[in-house]
């Protein structure tokens, strides 16, 4: 049985431990606030580009325009692993991390070459030692201070050029989705090529505009941009998922703490309970003895 | 005879209001445009963009690229990167060239 002492010190700790972890609740619940107003304020951006995307695509009558579905076999596959560059935020980087593994696997299985990019350096740094050689880039502290834009058109180029040259026939882009502060759910988004668009709402608002200089030209230029903020979406709502997920983690660890520390006061108590007891018992028992 | 422009960058909608002429640098020379244009769709090289109301300038802004789309008296900029002419300064630019330059520098450490 431990000794009062014992008891005493396991309770401090555990009572500094818990003050740890509110305050990183209370930061990451900040911060969550910011994400999550840094992502929405990408949306219009990106709703409007890809209205224009969409128009452009639907009413486009040169099918092979050279973002599309290449005629070959595809072999050589780009994944693009979005983490965190922190620990501490339940399962959301190991989430990442079996998913990507599981993607990796199946992949391979059907005979297709691998190729990763990482952004955060979780998963870099635990999938690193499986990946060695496919590894082509690898981004760390990408939100300090804030996710710029920069980065994304960074990404962007490397992987159009990669496609370009026929080094990658695909490129999936592993992000985590941000439904709310308590649940994210792990996706892949393929990026390149385009998938051949459905034909179902081809009579909505079909607008004949005029091109300057062309069509085929504008398809060229607007399309990487429209990557780029694909990109740049997933990564701010990674970066939201990340906090959302360490409120959630750090919220759990409090209530065990604290949890804990009643446990281990009631035990304290109990165990002051019975040495007083058992003392005076002694007493008692020796005062009846003379 | 106004009709209504929106500034949309990746960070913040920079514009929305109503203009009377607005003068893009575009991909094939500056053009401006007026109500009741017809659909059109084109990008902008760098340059300037100037914004008209009550024939007077209101407003400049220095643009790196963007996409234009005009359709229902609606014009609508998409730019990455945008800079109110009034708060361009040269040392901000020359001091992303240096960020973007060590940033390069430390993306070969990594690998």
């Amino acid at each position: 049985m431990p000794s009062l002492k014992d008891l005493r010190n396991r309770i401090s700790s555990v009572k500094s431990t818990k003050k740890i972890t509110s305050a990183m609740k209370m930061v990451a619940a900040a911060k969550l606030k910011r994400a999550q107003d840094n992502a929405e304020k990408t949306r219009p951006y990106a709703k409007k580009m890809g209205e224009i995307v969409d128009s452009l695509v639907k009413n486009t009558k040169n099918q092979n325009f050279k973002f599309g579905e290449k005629k070959e076999n595809k072999k050589n596959i780009l994944l693009i692993i979005c983490s965190a560059d922190r620990g501490l935020c339940g399962g959301f980087n190991s989430s990442i991390i079996k998913f990507s593994k599981k993607l990796s696997k199946e992949n391979a299985e059907n005979g297709y070459n691998l190729n990763y990019i990482f952004v955060g350096k979780k998963a870099y740094f635990s999938l690193k030692k499986n990946c060695k050689d496919s590894i082509i880039d690898y981004f760390s502290d990408i939100a300090n201070p804030s996710i710029k834009f920069e980065l994304a058109s960074l990404i962007r180029d490397k992987i159009l050029e990669l496609f370009l040259k026929n080094s990658i026939d695909e490129c999936h882009l592993i992000y985590t989705k941000f439904n709310s502060a308590i649940s994210q759910t792990v996706q892949s988004m393929q990026l390149l090529p385009l998938k051949n668009i459905q034909e179902d709402n081809i009579e909505k608002k079909s607008q004949s505009y005029d091109f300057e200089p062309d069509e085929e030209v504008i398809l060229n230029e607007i399309i990487p941009r429209n990557i780029a903020i694909q990109i740049h979406t997933a990564l701010l709502e990674n970066l939201a998922s990340e906090q959302g997920s360490r409120m959630t983690a750090m919220d759990n660890a409090t209530r065990n703490a604290n949890d804990m520390i009643d446990n281990l006061t009631l035990f304290y108590n109990r165990s002051r309970q019975a040495l007083i007891t058992k003392e005076l018992i002694e007493i008692i028992s020796g005062a009846e003895a003379v | 005879m106004s009709f209504n422009l929106e500034i949309i960058s990746p960070q913040q909608i920079v514009l929305n209001q109503d203009v009377d002429l607005v003068i893009f640098p575009g991909v094939e020379g500056d053009f401006g445009i007026l109500k009741n244009h017809m659909p059109f769709l084109t990008y902008l090289r760098l340059g300037l963009l100037y914004i008209y109301k009550d024939k007077k300038l209101i407003q400049s802004f220095i643009i790196n690229g963007g996409i234009v789309e005009i359709s229902d008296n609606k014009c609508s900029l998409l730019t990455e990167d945008i800079t109110d002419s009034k708060d361009f300064k040269i040392k901000d630019k020359e001091d992303r060239i240096e960020r973007l330059k060590s940033k390069l520098v430390s993306k070969f450490y990594y690998a």
